[in-house]
């Protein structure tokens, strides 16, 4: 456990490497949750790494919830309906997110569309 | 000046008075003028102790706060740190030591190391080579302080974290040595009980400092009867319910700091008509709550929905007694009338603020959301569904309320359940991770292993026979004149205090099963007297008692102990003292881990 309180502290992408350090950690200490949050987490860190080179929308470091709003109110929909099937976030959550920053936004009509 | 410390049972400004004197005498110790520096924490529970008039007296000119560069200039002879023991505070006063002696100017240095010294700072002020710069390393021993007249803290904010999740046990020996140096000013107390592990650990550890002294003996006639110690994690529940007394309330929602609560300045700002409305106060109203305000003293534990009731009376007695005046006809019927009148108008200047605070409550109390919150914290309280994800938690979750009132539910639900289903936590755990970001894993660990949120293990739920053997739910709490404890959660009875009351009569024997369900051993120790000083009873003389909360006590837990003091047939009286006093706030403030943060 307490590995991952040193890795937290380390900047940059390494990271990454960190983590998959943490989550053997996790894994040798048969914590199935954390090492599986800790997976979740390197992924996350990839795909906004991914999306900050292509479309530059400063997504590092923020939860998974903050991203998929920021993917919305940008307009990027394709990219948050990816998350929230990779991540699987619940309907209920979802659907309360995307109702709010479409509002937010104004866009009446991809509001429409569900 | 801190007349409300006497005016209880047992008379705390004896303590107070021990603590300036220690003080003094310190100070008197570097001749010459002084500038203390500050260690930014401390200031407020020295508030408690002495006021600047006291430090001025002993020719202390400046005052700053620690932080790390040069200090600012200053002509005087002395410089005295007042710190407590920590590594990273030991750093930046070398940091200034180092960049003041390049000036070369003739200076003294001295430290005071609260509660204690350690050999560990020392340590490392060698290291930076500055250790031979001192003259005086000294510290100064303030364990309990004087809240209240019947209130004692230590104001050692990380007791329960170190205790429960770092296995540091540092503050349970600061505990011991402070409950000898109240043994020492109130006389021996004769019995003492406990539950938790701490609390075992805490009384093991005045046994042997008792040990250590053994052949001077205390000849004070006890003013404690009993002494009660009890651990946080043995009742959990309570700390996460929200408060529902005046005071509590005001803590919860404002924060109380060091018997000081900060307010918005609005409501306030309008009392002074004429002069200058527009610009309104830009700093908060500062308002000092102790039982020294009358009124306060009224108030302060009643149920918030009798408070309104009980001010408009006040109102009236006032406006009554202002009405009197008319009605002077003598001289001295007037002389009589204008030599109360500071007292009335202080009276009122009270009531005024007091109405201010309570509409300022009444308005968040009577939201949709808190009656919401509130509604699911009693279905937990009671047992509705604690096994299910909750969807009000859901929702919050969803809809982003912030992290510490999402961890307040879960942790409640998990503890009304003795400890949530797999699946049921996992979910939330994955929620929370999600909406509020991947650091507050090590958050969620510290929960899990301080025992607030965890998986259900294969035994039963054993919360409902807890709940119904201490009648921790009533159904018919009578708010507006309590006829028991659970008023203070409007239903709810602090379990806590519950064992109190139950070890007053008839004894804890009697809850023998519920006792073994609480984590942690029970346990009874006797101190035996010196003889002729057993004290002999009048008839109808109350016996008291010095309730110890190790880890945290709330208001609401306070007001219940309070409440119970009152009653005509407890023949008990309680005095109270802990570790820090909290709120589920900012007790979950202090198990949180913020990686982010450290590192900035």
């Amino acid at each position: 456990f307490y590995v991952t309180a040193s890795y937290k502290e380390q900047r940059l992408e390494t990271r990454v490497s960190l983590l998959q350090s943490a989550v053997d950690e996790f894994n040798k200490a048969r914590n199935d949750f954390c090492a599986k949050a800790t997976e979740d987490e390197m992924k996350l860190l990839r795909f906004q790494r991914k999306l900050d080179e292509e479309k530059g929308a400063g997504l590092q470091g923020l939860s998974l919830q903050a991203t998929a709003e920021v993917l919305l109110s940008l307009g990027l929909h394709k990219q948050a309906e990816q998350l929230y099937r990779d991540f699987r976030i619940p309907d209920k959550r979802y659907w309360w997110l995307k109702l709010t920053s479409l509002a937010d936004k104004g866009d009446w009509e991809e509001l429409d569309k569900f | 000046m801190a007349a409300h410390l006497s005016y209880g049972r047992v008379n705390l400004n004896i303590l107070r008075e021990a603590a300036r004197k220690e003080l003094r005498e310190f100070l008197d110790k570097c001749a010459g003028s002084k500038a203390i520096v500050w260690d930014e924490y401390l200031t407020g529970p020295f508030g408690l102790i002495a006021q600047y008039s006291l430090l001025k007296e002993h020719e202390v000119e400046k005052m700053f706060t620690l932080k790390s560069g040069r200090l600012p200039p200053a002509d005087v002879k002395n410089i005295i740190f007042f710190v407590r023991p920590r590594l990273e505070l030991m750093d930046i006063i070398a940091d200034n030591v180092l960049s003041e002696d390049k000036m070369h100017s003739p200076r003294e240095f001295h430290i005071l190391f609260v509660p204690r010294r350690s050999m560990l700072c020392e340590q490392r002020l060698k290291e930076q080579c500055v250790l031979g710069s001192f003259n005086n390393i000294d510290e100064y021993i303030l364990d309990l302080i004087p809240y209240d007249g019947d209130l004692l803290s230590m104001e050692y904010e990380s007791a329960f974290r170190e205790c429960y999740l770092e296995n540091d046990q540092t503050s349970l020996f600061h505990t011991a040595k402070g409950l000898m140096t109240l043994q020492a000013l109130y006389g021996t107390i004769p019995q003492i009980f406990g539950k938790g592990d701490c609390a075992r650990h805490v009384a093991n550890m005045m046994l042997r400092m008792k040990r250590e002294f053994a052949g001077t003996q205390n000849q004070i006639l006890p003013v404690f009867d009993t002494l009660l110690l009890l651990d946080r994690n043995v009742d959990l529940l309570t700390p996460l319910a929200t408060q529902l007394t005046y005071e509590g309330l005001i803590d919860e929602i404002y924060g109380i700091n060091n018997g000081y609560v900060k307010l918005p300045p609005e409501k306030f700002s309008q009392k002074k008509q004429g002069e200058a409305s527009k610009d309104l106060p830009i700093e908060s109203k500062k308002l000092q709550l102790n039982s020294a305000e009358e009124l306060y003293g009224e108030i302060r534990d009643k149920n918030f929905n009798a408070v309104g009731a009980a001010l408009s009376k006040k109102a009236k007695v006032i406006s009554a007694a202002f009405e009197e005046r008319h009605n002077a006809k003598t001289v001295g019927e007037i002389k009589q009338f204008v030599s109360q009148l500071p007292h009335m108008q202080a009276a009122r200047s009270s009531l005024a603020n007091h109405t201010s605070i309570a509409e300022l409550i009444k308005d968040i109390t009577t939201s949709e959301a808190f009656f919401d919150k509130l509604t699911v914290e009693q279905e937990f309280m009671t047992g509705v569904d604690t096994d299910k994800v909750n969807t009000y938690i859901e929702d919050c979750i969803a809809q982003k309320d912030p992290l510490i009132k999402i961890l307040r539910l879960v942790c409640m639900q998990s503890v009304c359940n003795n400890g949530l289903k797999q699946k049921v936590l996992d979910f939330y755990k994955r929620e929370i991770l999600q909406t509020y970001g991947f650091e507050h894993i090590l958050t969620l660990n510290n929960l899990e292993k301080g025992g607030l949120l965890k998986p259900q293990t294969g035994s039963r739920n054993n919360h409902p026979t807890i709940r119904k053997t201490l009648k921790l739910w009533m159904e018919d709490a009578n708010e507006q004149n309590p006829n028991d404890i659970s008023y203070v959660y409007s239903g709810y009875a602090p379990l806590s205090i519950r064992l109190t009351q139950v070890l007053a009569r008839p004894g804890w024997r009697s809850i023998e099963e519920v006792l073994k369900m609480l984590p942690g051993p029970h346990f009874e120790e006797r101190q035996t007297l010196p003889s002729g000083l057993h004290k002999k009873r009048q008839q109808g003389e109350n016996r008291t008692t010095l309730v110890f909360f190790l880890g945290g006590v709330t208001y609401a837990e306070i007001a219940a102990l309070r409440f119970l003091s009152q009653m005509e047939d407890s023949g008990m009286e309680y005095v109270v003292a802990t570790t820090k006093l909290i709120n589920g706030t900012t007790w979950m403030k202090s198990l949180m881990d913020r990686p982010e943060s450290q590192t900035a």
